[in-house]
């Protein structure tokens, strides 16, 4: 019985089955030809670049993505250390694939939001209805007061890839355990405020402001704006005035008495630490501590 | 001039009456995955339509020159996915080589054509309409490619400008889109009986 069926499952099927292996094979042989006549030559290279970028397509380098720049630095190695989240590391990797000696870098750039004012410390002259974008905003004169603050519409938050910014109470924040500092943030922002900082320690000093107008006018839009007073410049040479506005050499920067003290001293507190665990900020209204010590 | 007025009849039935995305509901997936820039969404509607074309006219011929003669209709899925996948890698290929920037840009979206049922939709629906002859089956595949690129092509359009439009939080992303089709298909639904 069983075996009767088995015969009979055989003859109905062969048909099919030779059927099946006739068209398989006629179109095996068409691709065949097809891959022969439209075969794209691959340098190996490419792929092993490929292989030691990582591979999260974040456009840091300025190509789509980390299979084109992977490409690009293939053919012209003059590109090689664009790779902003692969770093040192990475680069070196390449340097070794193309056969090339590579100078050693400086630490890995992170971003800094030149701003601290939050939605309480800042001065708002209108309401804004339009787009909730930076862009369009910062198109309009006189939404904020401050022309140069954060306007906290989150341009850079959609911009990161890695959910590593936020605004938080009307300020742009950056997440440094997410952050690969690829500075996608840095190109999105309209009012330039986040710069890509070499990250030599794991808190950074700060000046978290960028308006240049006079103390006076700073100070009537916004409670904790630089008023370029100076006296952070008097503690050590790293702060620099320019513009009324305090500037950190963040190459020279290091974490002692006289950075300290000047951090203290800052009037209106804009001086603050930035990284992966820096303390909160001094509350403006606060006297500066060096005042109370 | 009869047989024009049928493959003409046939051609703006399934770009408009019977198109296959936004009436059949097939093909969704790059409809909504790849449908968010508009050159982008052209060009895959280009290689679905050469794919659709392809393959529509192939298992027609398939169907009709060497199953139905031998009986062997139970070998149709298997001998159209076959034709389908063949359609596919010969695209690929053709496009990592005369364009690979379009091919970059699509990434794994097209060799998801290959699955992509729009493609094994439109030739069962060949079959189950009961399409009989070559010139028909052929201006029916073109149509569908031609229909599918037209719904993507509308839907990346509006896909644009909603980048710049106030969506309420709650349907940012995938709801807005959803609902963009679904209002989408309802317009196309008032072609239905224009071809009877």
């Amino acid at each position: 019985m069983i075996l009767a069926n088995m015969y009979e499952l055989w003859n109905s099927a062969w048909p099919a089955g030779l059927i099946m292996l006739g068209l398989g094979t006629s179109f095996a042989i068409v691709l065949l030809i097809a891959s022969i006549k439209l075969k794209v030559e691959v340098d190996p290279k490419v792929e092993q670049i490929h292989m030691a970028l990582p591979k999260i397509d974040c456009g840091a380098c300025g190509f789509a993505g980390c299979s084109s720049y992977a490409k690009a630095v293939a053919e012209k190695p003059s590109l090689i250390g664009m790779c902003a989240p692969g770093g040192a590391k990475a680069a070196a990797k390449i340097a070794e694939i193309l056969n090339l000696q590579i100078s050693e870098s400086g630490p890995a750039k992170k971003p800094i939001v030149h701003c601290r004012a939050t939605t309480g410390d800042k001065t708002i002259y209108a309401e804004y209805q339009g787009i909730p974008m930076c862009i369009s905003a910062n198109a309009l004169v006189n939404v904020q007061a401050c022309k140069f603050g954060c306007l906290g519409y989150g341009d850079c938050v959609a911009a990161c890839k890695f959910d590593a910014l936020h605004i938080i109470d009307g300020l742009a924040v950056v997440n440094y355990e997410k952050c690969t500092g690829c500075g996608a943030c840095a190109k999105a922002c309209p009012r330039n405020l986040i710069e890509m900082v070499p990250f030599a320690h794991e808190n950074m000093m700060t000046v978290a402001c960028k308006n240049k107008e006079n103390g006076k006018t700073t100070r009537s839009i916004c409670k904790v704006g630089c008023i370029g007073c100076g006296l952070c410049f008097k503690q050590t040479n790293i702060f620099a005035i320019e513009e009324n506005l305090a500037r950190l050499d963040y190459e020279k920067y290091e974490l002692n008495d006289q950075t300290k003290t000047a951090m203290n001293k800052c009037p209106t507190g804009v001086i603050v630490f930035r990284g992966l665990t820096a303390p909160e900020p001094r509350q403006p209204a606060q006297k500066p501590a060096a005042a109370t010590v | 001039m009869d047989t024009l007025n049928i493959l003409l009849m046939a051609f703006i039935s399934i770009v408009l009456v019977n198109n296959l995305v936004l009436t059949k509901f097939l093909g969704i997936c790059p409809y909504l995955g790849v449908s968010g820039r508009i050159d982008m969404a052209f060009g895959m509607g280009l290689a679905v339509t050469f794919v659709v074309t392809l393959s529509g006219t192939m298992t027609w011929m398939i169907d009709h020159w060497i199953l139905m003669p031998m009986n062997l209709e139970v070998t149709r899925y298997v001998c159209y996915i076959l034709v389908i996948a063949g359609a596919v890698q010969l695209v690929e290929m053709y496009m990592r080589k005369f364009s690979p920037s379009l091919y970059e840009s699509f990434g794994i979206f097209l060799p998801l054509i290959t699955t992509n049922c729009a493609i094994l939709g439109l030739c069962l629906f060949i079959n189950l309409w009961g399409i009989d002859n070559l010139p028909e089956a052929a201006v029916l595949s073109f149509g569908a490619g031609i229909g599918f690129t037209m719904a993507i092509c509308i839907m990346a359009g509006i896909r644009e400008n909603l980048n710049m439009a106030d969506v309420p939080k709650c349907l940012r992303g995938a709801p807005i889109t959803l609902i963009t089709a679904g209002l989408l298909t309802l317009a196309f639904m008032g072609f239905a009986g224009m071809i009877k």
